[in-house]
């Protein structure tokens, strides 16, 4: 694979949490517009590697390199990542009492603002902005007010996060899991609003164990993780013949000292 | 003895007015105390120095200041300037069931029970209490009639110019079934030392919205405090905000001295440099029924130390008494201190009772959640940290008050964040 044109890449990655290796030789292409998604068991290293990606502390890249759009993305910290086009969408969004979740938005955007050499945006022309993507995301605005995430179920801090992401428009989205605790109505909802974000230059990297979300985003390629590599690459044909024999056919030695998935 | 003590009880004995019993007693009582040292459990943790080698002195000269104007805020101002009452800046006319005087200035019953009352509510063991029973030369009375609601809050503010001393004293009477709000706020500029006490009495069904904003820095001395008596069915909610200093300390206490009373005490301080703050609250719940909501919240940066002693003494007749008592700090530097000891008396057996007291660092999560937004590290801190006060800040029921405060608080943090 070639890195001209490319908006990831990812090669030979190594990385460790806790002196533990997840990641063991991962390997990434991923062009502007581009869906992948990145299917694999518990286990595999799925969340690490959106937490890698994203600068965690804890976590430690021991060997490969990873870019984006051309730049270093390793020597950056996590919110110069962030200035430069990553967004990382949680499984579990953390919820901050008594800071109100119009604050955080319109923090998040200033910041990224100023990195691009813009002057803060006003608050009255950020309310209207925000009130619309609520509304797009089929929040009530009531949100806005209260602490980040606080209170909110399963579903509701998963569509705090996809608004999250209309506003700051990320290059490369990162969504890890986001299916997990949603109903099936939610789950559409969420899907929606991706879907309506999906352009030509903006990339999405959807991390899921089960078939069911890409049902809803269309992935453009399918990767199996398994033992922190990339064992199998596809197209989207590929996760309905993950859905109909599970996983157990792609690991040689079931992995059985892995942290998380 | 400490030398500034004995210069204060020489300048006592010069006193003669209407409260001469009771700065005698104040005096007696001060014969018999000793100078508090690291050994006294009650000032353990804060030393006297600031106060023993203060050069602060009492200011006799007419020195013009007025209080901070605070935006939608329309108060009735009882000002006081290096300890006195500055009569001109109360307004001429005052809501009807409120009266505001100086209690020298009462006719002969009213200061009558305005003596019975002095210092009963605020106990005997407060030594600085003491000095300012028997130092405060302006006593002021705020007295509101029987089922009044007076909507405007009376703003008592303690000014102190460069190098002052001054003793303030409050007595605020609420009649059965009235409502009024309190502000108390201290501004000094520099080197002083104040001593502002202010006793509340809450008559059944009354009820009090009370603020005490402590924002001296630096070489100043605070030292003071506001003492509740609540009678049946009485209410308050206080709202505490300081800032360390040299030397602050604050003490409160909250007595329910009748049935089915209901207290709400938020406090939050932040500290930093070198600064300290010493929070005494005390709750004695001697009758049944009773409410107390306490929580009190801290930060510290830099090499600042806080101190909170937070007591609920639950008598053995409170029974079916509610109390709560939630003390959070957060420790921004390895080098600042936190003192909490929460502490639990309980002498009745049907009483629900709980505690907490938790030290912690900023939420790691939290702040790469933020900075995977693209704000930086320590914006994010700054955020977290106002985000841990501002909780409390939104319970505060005056809006004015709350608009106010937080971009005072917020411009704190980022001072904190500096260094």
């Amino acid at each position: 694979m070639s890195n001209t044109n490319s908006l990831l890449t990812i090669k030979d990655l190594h990385a460790s949490v806790e002196e533990k290796q997840i990641i063991k030789g991962l390997d990434l292409d991923i062009k502007p517009g581009e869906v992948h998604a990145i299917m694999g068991p518990n286990g595999a290293g799925k969340s690490t590697l959106g937490y890698v990606l994203s600068g965690r502390d804890g976590y430690s890249v021991e060997s490969g390199s990873v870019t984006l759009d051309g730049e270093d993305l390793l020597e950056m910290e996590t919110e110069e990542r962030a200035r430069a086009g990553l967004f990382l969408a949680f499984q579990y969004p953390v919820e901050i009492p008594g800071v109100s979740n119009l604050e955080f938005l319109k923090a998040s955007v200033d910041a990224q603002r100023e990195a691009r050499g813009e002057e803060a945006i006003s608050s009255a022309d950020f309310l209207k902005e925000a009130k619309a993507a609520c509304k797009q995301v089929n929040l009530p605005v009531a949100f806005l007010k209260r602490g980040v995430n606080e209170g909110f179920s399963g579903g509701e801090k998963k569509r705090n996060e996809l608004m999250q992401m209309l506003l700051l428009k990320p290059k490369l989205c990162i969504l890890d899991e986001t299916d997990s605790g949603l109903d099936i109505d939610a789950l559409q909802v969420v899907a929606e609003g991706v879907n309506s974000q999906r352009s030509a230059d903006r990339s999405f990297i959807v991390v899921t164990h089960y078939q069911r979300l890409l049902d809803y985003i269309k992935p453009d390629f399918v990767h199996v993780l398994s033992d922190g590599k990339i064992v199998k690459s596809g197209d989207a044909s590929l996760a309905l013949e993950l859905e109909a024999q599970g996983y157990s056919w792609l690991q040689k030695e079931p992995s059985e000292d892995e942290l998380e998935g | 003895m400490s030398e500034w003590l004995e210069s204060a009880i020489t300048r006592a004995q010069g006193i003669n007015d209407w409260l001469a019993p009771k700065r005698a007693h104040a005096l007696d009582l001060l014969a018999k105390t000793k100078w508090p040292t690291r050994k006294t459990e009650a000032w353990r943790y804060t030393p006297l120095r600031p106060v023993e080698r203060t050069p602060a002195k009492v200011i006799r000269d007419k020195v013009d200041l007025s209080p901070v104007v605070i935006a939608d805020l329309s108060a009735i101002e009882v000002v006081f300037v290096n300890g006195q009452f500055d009569q001109a800046q109360l307004a001429k006319t005052l809501p009807a069931g409120l009266s505001i005087a100086l209690g020298a200035d009462l006719n002969a019953a009213q200061q009558a029970d305005a003596l019975t009352a002095f210092s009963t509510i605020k106990p005997e063991r407060h030594i600085f209490g003491l000095i300012n029973d028997a130092l405060a030369q302006d006593v002021v009375v705020v007295s509101v009639a029987e089922g009044v609601e007076i909507t405007q809050p009376v703003r008592i503010s303690s000014l102190l110019s460069l190098g002052a001393e001054s003793h303030t004293r409050v007595q605020v009477v609420l009649a059965a079934g009235s409502k009024l709000t309190v502000i108390e706020d201290i501004q000094a500029q520099g080197d002083s030392l104040n001593t502002a006490f202010v006793e509340y009495n809450i008559a059944a069904n009354a009820r009090l919205e009370h603020y005490r904003f402590a924002l001296q820095t630096g070489s100043n001395v605070a030292v003071g405090g506001s003492h509740f008596n609540l009678h049946d069915h009485a209410k308050m909610n206080s709202t505490i905000v300081g800032f360390g200093s040299e030397l602050s300390r604050l003490d409160t206490d909250i007595i329910h001295a009748g049935e089915f009373a209901d207290a709400k005490l938020n406090a939050m301080y932040l500290l930093d440099g070198k600064e300290l703050f010493d929070l005494h609250a005390t709750v004695e719940h001697a009758m049944p029924n009773g409410k107390t909501e306490e929580n009190v919240r801290c930060i510290v940066a830099d090499r600042s130390r806080a101190v909170f002693n937070g007591r609920i003494h639950i008598h053995r007749d409170a029974q079916k008494t509610l109390a709560e008592l939630n003390n959070r700090n957060l420790l921004l530097s390895d080098k600042a201190e936190i003192n909490t000891k929460p502490e639990l008396e309980i002498y009745a057996d049907d009483v629900k009772c709980a505690h907490g007291a938790t030290v912690a660092q900023i939420d790691k999560q939290a702040l790469y959640y933020l900075q995977t937004r693209g704000v930086s590290r320590s914006k994010a801190q700054v955020m977290l940290n106002f985000g841990f006060i501002n909780e409390l800040i939104d319970l505060m029921p005056n809006a004015a008050l709350a608009e106010w405060i937080r971009p005072i608080i917020r411009e704190r943090f980022a001072q904190m964040e500096v260094k």
